[in-house]
């Protein structure tokens, strides 16, 4: 028991926990709602221990301690294994709920992630009226852009820049991540420039990503989170795609988690 | 509960974990089991010639091995299950098996089917595409074929009497399951949805008067629980396909939803209309399985030219279930490769918006693999409709 909630000493303060495929991500914020630290840690193969380093770094750059925290709340597709979250919240009304806090004219969500991607559209709230998701497989996800630069030999960072200098554009025909790997092995074979292949590659993913777009419809400002929205080549060619600029954090990778956070605020005062 | 009614949800159970165990019991004693897959049967007559129809289930929890190598991956995942377990032997009991024209999977894989298994018996059923007068001439000769081949196997000359009372019998078991959709009316509802999707994949595992009795305690049961055991939270319809396994309806009522109605295969649509009765058997039949089951293999003409007045006249019956039984939203769940549904995705998400009721899609393997990923889509869809 938490008694201290009750006796109004100091600031509420909340975490949000977001347990995706590749990383793990905590953000906390006080009863303002203003972001005191947050955290991004790779979930590896225990969801568990990736929590609690995660949980803890980022308590300790806030200065806290987890009996401070008065509501958590877990998301991404391992918010089943954690066990003392106050309650489990899916990624879709997380990057809903953050994309309309950070950037109140958002309407449309795209969020491109490590295992999945998807399309969200919110109303002027920020409560989530249609969504899309991609089917199991890689393609249009970030797990596709990370095997092909491991095909270049690239950083994930150098990838997205290699793309913007491309002269021309080699078109991949495969979406599987598996056939568009030996594709592009035997595009390097036939010694094709590689930022054209690149370029080919993004061009790949946007264009999965714009189909599930249309499927939702855009409506007012869109807005990009998850770790691809770091990669300026998708960026570019999603904006190209769109017609119009897109809205994106400087830390992108943590808008679910910080969705999450927001609605244990929400949460924890309904309850109240 | 009392003893005799605990006895029965545990035979429910048990005849649901065991599928297949009275119909083996039934085949000890002489008698003829045929299987089938599809709602298009017409089961009168199968009853009607002293045989019992057995409804084959796939297995999603079973990966699909053996059965690839005969059946081509091209086919909807639930049917090559079917098959996988039969090749498997988990259906060795059967002494024959009926294909309906139902779908493009079944009709251009009943030869593999009838080479692979080789049963005693085995025929296919051509229900016409279309409905019309000589469609309904047609399909009506092609069942007394079906009634003469049938009755030569089973060793007796099917009447019309012998399918009257069969007619009889069937239409008392849609009366009884439309008794125990009555209990999902009220809000919250009696019976859960996890519960009917198991008394109704039970019922279809076993002779119809069997079925009756048992849905008979089964309703006495229900009817003495004065007030409902579960939550009031948002009603949610399934329309889609066959559903003979409990796993998404229970993980939609897991993460906090009630599934009170659907309009699947072995639910309303193809459940609940009647075989009219009193004049020729046989053309009643012909009427029912080709005109009165609204399944999307057939093709239904739109004499009106209007979008509007052709999704009321083709989904009309989704709105109705929809209102009767008040639902809040409903999922369209489709599996991969399935023919007569997939095609119809972008105009039956239409009619959903028409009646302005909250829809998400799902297409799925036939597999409790992809349980996480349904599991993330359901509960945001839930969170959606809050």
């Amino acid at each position: 028991m938490r008694l201290w909630r009750f006796k109004g000493l100091s600031m509420t303060y909340f975490a949000g926990i977001d347990i995706g495929s590749l990383t793990t991500e905590v953000v906390i914020l006080d009863s303002n709602a203003d972001m005191l630290s947050y955290s991004i840690n790779l979930t590896g193969a225990d969801c568990n221990e990736a929590v609690d380093q995660a949980l803890g770094q980022a308590l300790s750059r806030a200065g806290l301690s987890r009996d401070q925290l008065s509501f958590i709340v877990a998301t991404g597709y391992g918010r089943v294994t954690i066990p003392f979250s106050d309650k489990k919240i899916t990624e879709i009304s997380c990057h809903g709920t953050s994309a309309h806090h950070l950037f109140p004219d958002t309407e449309t969500v795209i969020d491109i992630g490590g295992q999945d991607s998807k399309v969200i559209r919110i109303d002027k709230e920020g409560k989530v009226l249609d969504f899309t998701m991609n089917d199991k497989c890689a393609a249009g996800t970030g797990r596709f852009l990370e095997v092909m630069a491991g095909a270049f030999r690239v950083s994930l960072e150098d990838f997205g820049q290699l793309s913007l200098k491309a002269e021309r554009e080699i078109p991949i025909s495969s979406v599987c991540t598996v056939f568009a790997e030996s594709e592009v092995i035997s595009l390097i074979a036939q010694n094709q420039a590689r930022e054209d292949i690149i370029r080919g590659l993004h061009s790949s993913v946007v264009n999965r990503i714009w189909n599930m777009v249309q499927t939702v419809g855009v409506h007012g400002a869109v807005t990009m989170s998850g770790g691809v929205a770091k990669n300026r080549g998708v960026v570019v060619l999603m904006e190209e795609k769109l017609g119009k600029p897109i809205h994106i954090h400087t830390e992108p990778q943590i808008m679910g988690a910080l969705g999450a956070a927001l609605l244990a605020k929400r949460h924890f005062l309904q309850e109240k | 509960m009392n003893e005799k009614n605990k006895d029965i949800f545990s035979r429910i159970e048990s005849y649901y974990t065991d599928y297949g165990q009275r119909a083996k019991e039934l085949k000890n004693e002489g008698i003829k089991i045929i299987g089938y897959m599809c709602s298009l049967i017409p089961l009168e007559i199968i009853t009607a010639a002293g045989c019992v129809p057995f409804r084959m289930r796939g297995d999603v929890h079973e990966p699909i091995t053996k059965g690839d190598i005969n059946l081509e991956t091209i086919a909807c995942p639930f049917y090559r299950s079917c098959f996988d377990l039969s090749v498997k032997g988990k259906y060795d009991f059967l002494d024959g098996s009926i294909v309906a024209h139902g779908c493009d999977s079944m009709a251009r894989t009943y030869a593999v089917w009838k080479y692979t298994l080789d049963l005693p018996y085995s025929h296919f059923v051509n229900l016409p595409h279309t409905i019309s007068e000589s469609s309904r001439e047609f399909f009506r000769a092609g069942l007394n074929t079906f009634r003469k081949s049938l009755g030569k196997f089973a060793g007796k000359e099917i009447s019309d009497d012998d399918l009257a009372e069969a007619i009889g019998l069937y239409n008392e078991n849609r009366d009884k399951v439309r008794a125990l959709y009555e209990l999902r009316k009220p809000d919250p509802p009696i019976v859960s949805g996890t519960e009917i999707t198991k008394i109704l994949t039970v019922g279809a595992s076993l002779p119809v008067a069997e079925a009756n009795k048992l849905f008979d305690e089964v309703l006495e049961e229900l009817r003495q629980r004065k007030e409902s055991p579960f939550k009031k939270v948002r009603r949610i319809m399934i329309d889609g396909a066959c559903m003979d396994n409990i796993e998404l309806v229970k993980l939609i009522e897991d993460l906090g939803g009630n599934v009170v109605v659907d309009t699947l295969c072995n639910g309303t649509r193809d459940n609940l209309p009647h075989t009219d009765t009193g004049n020729d058997p046989l053309s009643a039949l012909a009427d029912r399985y080709l005109d009165k089951i609204n399944c999307p293999r057939t093709y239904r003409e739109n004499k009106e030219q209007d979008l509007q007045k052709e999704l009321e006249s083709r989904f009309g019956d989704i709105g109705f279930f929809a209102r009767e039984s008040k639902a809040d939203a409903a999922i369209l769940y489709v599996y991969k490769y399935c023919d007569p549904f997939g095609f119809e995705v972008p105009v039956r998400k239409a009619y959903f918006e028409s009646i302005k009721l909250p829809l998400l899609y799902l297409e799925d393997e036939y597999s409790a693999g992809t349980i996480g990923q349904l599991k993330t889509r359901i509960q945001a869809f839930l969170e959606m409709i809050q």
